[in-house]
């Protein structure tokens, strides 16, 4: 009630106040005004009135003075000279233009005797009219306007003319000046005229044009005709007034009254304005101070208003601020995006600005136009249903799931949109809601996504254990039974033997099976790590064949290895995994691979984005019995066999592609396949390997390899070498067969310039490697070193090339470091030579050797004593590593010839073992092999077992074969190092 | 003093007549006295007054008249060709401008001031062909008209207003006019170039010496006040609304309907223009009368004389005496009363009756004889141009320059076109 009372009372009084304001406003200046103009024509009639007495008198006194002078011209009489000074004497003093003799005939003459100086046809008139004294108007003959002033003499004659009156001419300008018209400064106009209204005198400076000035008035005033009328009849009765009329765009005065004299009337025209002005002044200055007082207290008001308009403005902005700011911090910080806008033209009035955050969008951008949230529309969903606007209802709402994609993310997100129709402040809005359900869906999914794995968790332990069972109670059955069948037939040796082969074979293939669950479980638990070691890819592929090549021989497959680009020999990279996938690979295709097929290696060299990363492709290829398209969808889930007649009858545990996936996932690679049954399969892996910072340091020179011959039929082998040996600054022969091999060496023979190594390809054209070999060395000896270059299994050929007079083998495919390395010894026979022959004695044996072994488990250093023992060899055990160490430390140096330390042990694991083994001050604490013995199979077990000092690794259950490979490398390489 | 009589008897006192002027004798026919050769414009020849004193001489003095008509675009260029080649023919028809000044007049033609018939000439017009130093060049035998104010009498009758007599009562006039509601002075702006010269003529008629300076390139237009005056006056005219408010696309169509409508009650023009021009609708030729010009540069006011076809006699002619005696033939009132019968112009010599004169100018004699002045600016400023000096003042009428700009435009014109016509101080 209060508000309403000031907004109404306050306006209300301000009107009051202005309303009187305004009407005494009004009644003053009338008031004014109506003074104003009664004095200004008081003011008027008393200037003009003086001015017509003025003028009579002026008319009065001249004919009075031309009274007297007639007098003494009349007793001049013919004195004319006396006549002439007289009147050029008062000429001086009256300031007359001329003096005139008037004669009857209506003639003159000024008294110089000139003749016709002025007309005076007016003046003649009224002298005759009224012989008495006249004022009349004249024309000089250049047609200046004269008055003349006459009075009738007695006849006389002055220089032979003959008068009867004499008369005195003023020019206007003379007679306005002496009259003292010169009112309102000069702004007047002053005319005598007779009752028609013709001009007998002006007063206007510089002359006049008006010659009628009623016509003139006619014309240019708004004076009505009655008005002119009235002026006229006026006019013409001698009757006086003061007319006020606009003329030429001036409000004026006219002021018209006789002039005492005849019919003529004076007329006085004069701009209101200089009337008026000291009382306009006046008024003019109230009227300004009045405005100023008005204006000031209108200043005043407006001020008050305006502050407190501005302090209410404020104050409602502040608090729409404060609104706007709370509901921006509440809407940043929720998921929910708000607009309003005007359902008219759809112009955004408001954008909560958490859209920038929630959809990638611009706020400004969506404010301008709000069709910019159709960006972020995925196909399918509606942004802005505008079409369906209409259908809700005032008060309304409608509601639409939707889903965008955030514009810089390209995460997508789900909102609930809520549009509401309503009246806000009486203006129609529409409100948008957008709701983000993003999460509520993600958990959906996550929840539908973690039932279906749990499903599928509790669908593949189940298949697992199925698998698991049906796979190890195989194995198991024909242990068990072959065991039961060992006790029945133990005394005929020939069944034992093939019982114990049986029961053997299935021991490893239950062995593998635990392996690669164990290294699965690892993998998939995410305990696996990578190594990250510089290794040789030569060396790989040197390791792969000697693996696979006895394997794809044991069933007549061709193996071959091929090498494209030109890779790097040297990288950083897990070489134990890589070696691990690509054997799981290889394996796989001479396992599934009938007998006679082919299998193709290929390993190429891709373009790296990162200077210091190869990117390697290798790529397995075989002719074998391939798989479905089905299978091929799930050949890298763990457990996943092929159900076939052809691998029913294959060993597996159907985990071997599932762990080299993960293998190669975990290596950040990508690994695919693409296979067709019957037709076979090309598994392809991409990996990137880091570089290493330094190359080894190029020796060829150093070691005087200035010139190589190289012969193969294969282009592609010869352009590889080329390509490899191209920055080596070693000059290279390529020939495409023996023969031209041969040619080519007696040749540089023959010319003093021998090659330094001739390579062999072993199966050419025309003449093969070793026929080759033997040709060149029947002509050039034995200096230049032969070697073969081949992938196949040089095993079978070895002596024969041997006596031949090749030197050394080589693997395809060529590699510059396997190159040098082999070529290397050769330089230096000498050396060669001096090599013991027990060392030329690749093959291992035991026989006599001293092992300590740390085992806890008395079953295993029981097996293993046994073991040891059929080999010839002897052992003494340590329960833990405390002992072992303490057994070592306190041996005499040379007593033990090696150690084979468990891992998993009491008082001291073997890793602390080793580590206290190399530390002490034993003689042999650097020297003495070390080899882990252990269940823990991992490569990571094996990395852990070398850095704590071991030399070499060997997996549980025992493998003699592996023992004594190992124990031969390391016990000769102690030798050596010993000696 | 009948015709044949003043024939006979001029003809016998121009045989014994030996003047200064004689050539030497010629061997031709032509050279023989039978012939005298006349050039000039073809189609001044072609006026009928031409033609019919040509005809009188021939049958009156029995002397066959060569007319050389030459076209008029190319008769400046034959005039000079023939003075360079020495084959100017007897007489020769020239207007008394600058053009003359191309011909070497002193060397070429001779001076006819003891000429007996020079005291038959109006004093307007024996003014125009006078020389600088006042010698007379030719005999004036053309058309003329009086160019000056002319105004509509019966309207200003009607408004109870005067004629002005000064510079002052004009303004006065225009301004009384002008609150009325009346265009004061119709000012054909465009293209209508005449109306300058009147406020220019009085400058330099009355003061030969700054013609002369001017032409000699030692004084421009920003040199002389009254030009300076001129120019302020026509500007503040125009701005004041004397002019009325289309003037800048009134032209030469438009005066006689703005006058005969009664919408602009006075003008700047000849008196011919109403009978050549004019076209009555409420108002006729009768509602007009005659006021000098008044452009602040003259305070009585100025009147134009007409520019007048003068004949010249060749100074280096064998028949120089023959060529006067035709002269005095067309001199004598019998014959050109007989040759500008019913002509409409003002009349060169005194005791032309024959011809017709406007009531205009007729009322206003005293009053020209006493402004009148010889067309000045157009025809004896070297280098004026009164179109090229009409559209700068529409320059400065729209706004682009001012009134010093403007003077300075209508040097740099006057100067330029001086240069490139070769005249010597430019």
């Amino acid at each position: 009630m209060k508000k309403w009372l000031g907004k109404i009372i306050m306006p209300m009084m301000i009107l009051i106040v202005g309303t009187a304001a305004v009407l005494i406003g009004v009644f003053y200046f009338r008031f004014i005004s109506e003074h104003i103009n009664e004095d200004s024509t008081v003011h008027l009639r008393e200037i003009y009135g003086q001015v017509d007495r003025s003028f009579v008198s002026y008319i009065e006194k001249n004919w009075g003075v031309l009274e007297g002078w007639k007098y003494y011209i009349s007793l001049a009489g013919e004195d004319n000279q006396s006549i002439k000074d007289f009147i050029d004497e008062r000429q001086k003093y009256w300031g007359f233009s001329d003096f005139y003799f008037l004669s009857e005939d209506n003639e003159c003459m000024t008294p110089s005797g000139e003749k016709n100086g002025v007309s005076m046809d007016d003046v003649y008139n009224s002298l005759i009219q009224t012989d008495s004294p006249v004022m009349a108007s004249g024309k000089m003959e250049t047609g200046q306007e004269l008055t003349v002033f006459a009075v009738p003499v007695s006849s006389g004659t002055y220089k032979g003319f003959r008068y009867n009156a004499i008369a005195v001419s003023y020019t206007n300008e003379d007679l306005a000046a002496s009259l003292d018209v010169k009112a309102f400064d000069g702004e007047a106009k002053c005319f005598v005229v007779n009752g028609s209204g013709d001009v007998l005198l002006s007063t206007q400076t510089g002359g006049s044009v008006f010659k009628n000035y009623l016509k003139y008035i006619d014309a240019a005033s708004d004076l009505t005709d009655s008005q002119l009328e009235d002026m006229r009849t006026n006019i013409q009765i001698g009757a006086s007034d003061i007319v006020e009329c606009r003329i030429a765009d001036t409000d004026s005065y006219i002021l018209y009254q006789p002039i005492g004299y005849q019919n003529y009337t004076m007329i006085s025209v004069v701009p209101q304005s200089d009337v008026s002005a000291g009382f306009l002044s006046v008024q003019k200055t109230t009227w300004n101070v009045l405005t100023i007082i008005f204006l000031l207290l209108g200043a005043a008001i407006i001020t008050v208003l305006l502050v407190r308009a501005r302090k209410l403005s404020r104050k409602n902005k502040m608090e729409l601020q404060y609104r706007e700011l709370m509901f921006d911090v509440l809407s940043s910080n929720v998921d929910d995006i708000f607009i309003m806008l005007s359902p008219i033209d759809f112009k955004v009035e408001y954008i909560s600005p958490n859209i920038e955050r929630l959809l990638g969008l611009s706020v400004d951008n969506v404010r301008s136009d709000l069709r910019e949230m159709e960006k972020c529309a995925i196909n399918g969903t509606v942004a802005i249903p505008r079409d369906d606007l209409d259908d809700i209802p005032m008060g309304g709402n409608k509601s639409w799931e939707c889903e965008y994609m955030h514009q810089k993310t390209g995460e997508r997100r789900w909102y609930r949109l809520a549009i509401y129709r309503m009246m806000i402040q009486d203006t129609e809005k529409f409100i948008f809601v957008l709701s983000d359900r993003t999460q509520d869906k993600q958990l959906n999914q996550k929840l539908s996504e973690a039932l279906t794995a749990a499903k599928s968790a509790n669908e593949a332990k189940s298949n697992f254990l199925s698998n698991m069972s049906h796979d190890i109670r195989t194995p198991m059955n024909a242990i068990v039974g072959f065991s039961v069948l060992l006790e029945k037939d133990a005394d005929q040796p020939e069944k034992v033997r093939e019982y114990t082969r049986k029961i053997t074979a299935s021991s490893r293939h239950m062995l593998s099976l635990i392996n690669d669950v164990l290294d699965m479980s690892k993998i998939e638990s995410g305990k696996t790590s990578l190594n990250h070691d510089l290794f040789s890819l030569p060396e790989l592929l040197d390791d792969l064949s000697i693996i696979l090549l006895p394997q794809a021989k044991a069933k007549h497959q061709e193996f071959r290895i091929h090498v494209q680009g030109a890779p790097p020999e040297h990288m950083l990279g897990d070489k134990l995994r890589l070696d691990q996938i690509l054997l799981n690979l290889l394996s796989n295709a001479v396992k599934y691979t009938p007998v006679g097929g082919n299998i193709d290696f290929t390993v190429s060299s891709l373009q790296s984005k990162a200077p210091q990363y190869a990117k390697l492709r290798f790529v397995v290829s075989d002719n074998g019995i391939g798989m479905s398209k089905e299978f091929q969808k799930q050949i890298f889930a763990p457990f996943s066999r092929e159900i076939s007649s052809v691998t029913n009858t294959i060993q597996g545990t159907g985990l071997g592609m599932a762990i080299t996936k993960n293998l190669v996932d975990l290596m950040g690679g990508i690994i695919s396949v693409e296979s067709e049954p019957d037709k076979g399969s090309t598994f392809t892996v991409e990996l990137s390997f880091a570089l290493p910072e330094h190359e080894e340091a190029d020796l060829w020179f150093r070691h005087k390899v200035n010139r190589v011959l190289v012969a193969d039929d294969e282009e592609d082998v010869c352009k590889g070498i080329e390509r490899l040996m191209r920055d080596t600054g070693v000059e290279l022969v390529c020939v495409p067969d023996g023969e031209k091999a041969v040619e080519e060496a007696v040749n540089a023979h023959n010319s003093g310039n021998n090659y330094n190594v001739i390579l062999l390809d072993w199966k050419m054209p025309v003449m093969n490697g070793v026929d080759s070999a033997r040709k060149i060395r029947e002509t050039i000896g034995d200096d230049v070193p032969i070697l073969v270059l081949t992938s196949y299994d040089w095993s079978e050929i070895e002596d024969e090339a041997r006596q031949a007079g090749i030197d050394a083998f080589m693997s395809k495919p060529f590699f510059l470091s396997t190159f040098w390395h082999t070529i290397k010894p050769l330089f230096n026979k000498k050396a060669a030579d001096e090599i013991p022959p027990e060392d030329i004695n690749t093959e291992s044996t035991m026989d006599g050797l001293l092992f300590l072994v740390a085992e806890d488990n008395a079953l295993n250093a029981e097996i293993l004593t046994e073991m040891l023992g059929m080999e010839g060899a002897s052992c003494e055990l340590a329960v833990n590593g405390q002992q072992a160490v303490d057994m070592f430390v306190n041996s005499e140096a040379g007593h033990y010839d090696m150690i084979f330390m468990d891992v998993q042990m009491p008082v001291m694991n073997g890793y602390d073992a080793t580590k206290a083994i190399r530390s002490s001050a034993h003689p042999e604490a650097k020297t003495i092999p070390i080899a882990a013995m252990t269940a823990n199979t991992f490569a990571e077990d094996v990395r852990d077992a070398l850095d704590a000092g071991m030399n070499g690794h060997l997996a549980k259950p025992i493998d003699m074969n592996a023992v004594k490979d190992l124990v031969g490398k390391l016990t000769r390489k102690k030798r050596r190092n010993d000696r | 003093m009948n015709k044949k009589i003043l024939c006979a008897v001029t003809a016998v006192s121009m045989a014994l007549t030996m003047t200064a002027c004689s050539g030497k004798d010629g061997s031709s026919d032509e050279n023989n006295g039978n012939t005298l050769s006349i050039m000039g414009k073809k189609s001044d020849l072609a006026k009928s007054y031409m033609t019919s004193i040509f005809e009188q001489y021939e049958k009156s003095s029995g002397v066959k008249l060569k007319i050389i008509s030459v076209e008029d675009a190319d008769y400046e260029d034959e005039a000079a060709k023939r003075i360079k080649e020495g084959t100017l023919p007897d007489v020769f028809l020239h207007f008394n401008n600058s053009d003359l000044n191309r011909f070497d007049v002193e060397k070429n033609f001779c001076y006819l001031n003891d000429e007996k018939w020079v005291s038959e000439l109006t004093d307007s017009a024996k003014e125009y062909c006078l020389d600088s130093s006042g010698d007379l060049l030719g005999l004036p035998f053309w058309e003329s008209s009086v160019s000056g104010c002319y105004y509509n009498k019966t309207i200003l009758n009607d408004l109870g207003l005067d004629t002005a007599t000064t510079q002052a009562e004009f303004d006065m006039l225009c301004q009384a006019l002008a609150d009325i509601g009346y265009t004061p002075i119709c000012w054909p702006a465009d293209g209508c170039s005449w109306m300058l010269q009147f406020g220019l003529d009085p400058i330099f008629a009355d003061d030969p010496s700054t013609l002369e300076k001017i032409n000699k390139n030692e004084i421009t237009y920003a040199d002389i006040p009254e030009v300076k005056d001129m120019t302020e006056w026509i500007y503040d005219a125009a701005k004041n609304g004397w002019f009325g408010s289309d003037y800048k696309k009134t032209g030469w169509d438009d005066i006689s309907p703005a006058l005969s409508s009664g919408n602009a009650v006075m003008t700047f023009i000849w008196d011919t223009w109403f009978y050549t021009d004019f076209k009555p609708d409420k108002y006729t030729v009768d509602d007009f009368a005659l006021m000098p010009v008044f452009m602040d540069t003259a305070d009585n006011g100025t009147y134009e004389g007409g520019n007048l076809n003068m004949m010249m006699v060749n100074k280096n002619s064998q028949k120089a005496d023959k060529a006067k005696e035709f002269l005095a033939f067309c001199a004598d009132a019998d014959n050109y009363n007989i040759a500008f019968d019913g002509i409409s112009t003002v009349s060169c010599f005194k005791n032309q009756t024959t011809n017709i004169q406007s009531q205009m100018v007729t009322d206003e004699k005293n009053s020209i004889d006493e402004y009148e002045r010889v067309s000045t600016a157009s025809t004896r400023i070297i280098g004026y141009s009164a179109d090229e000096t009409a559209k700068i003042f529409n320059k400065m009428f729209v706004g682009d320059i001012s009134v010093d700009e403007c003077i300075n435009l209508m040097d740099e014109n006057r100067i330029n076109a001086a240069h490139s016509q070769g005249i010597k101080g430019f």
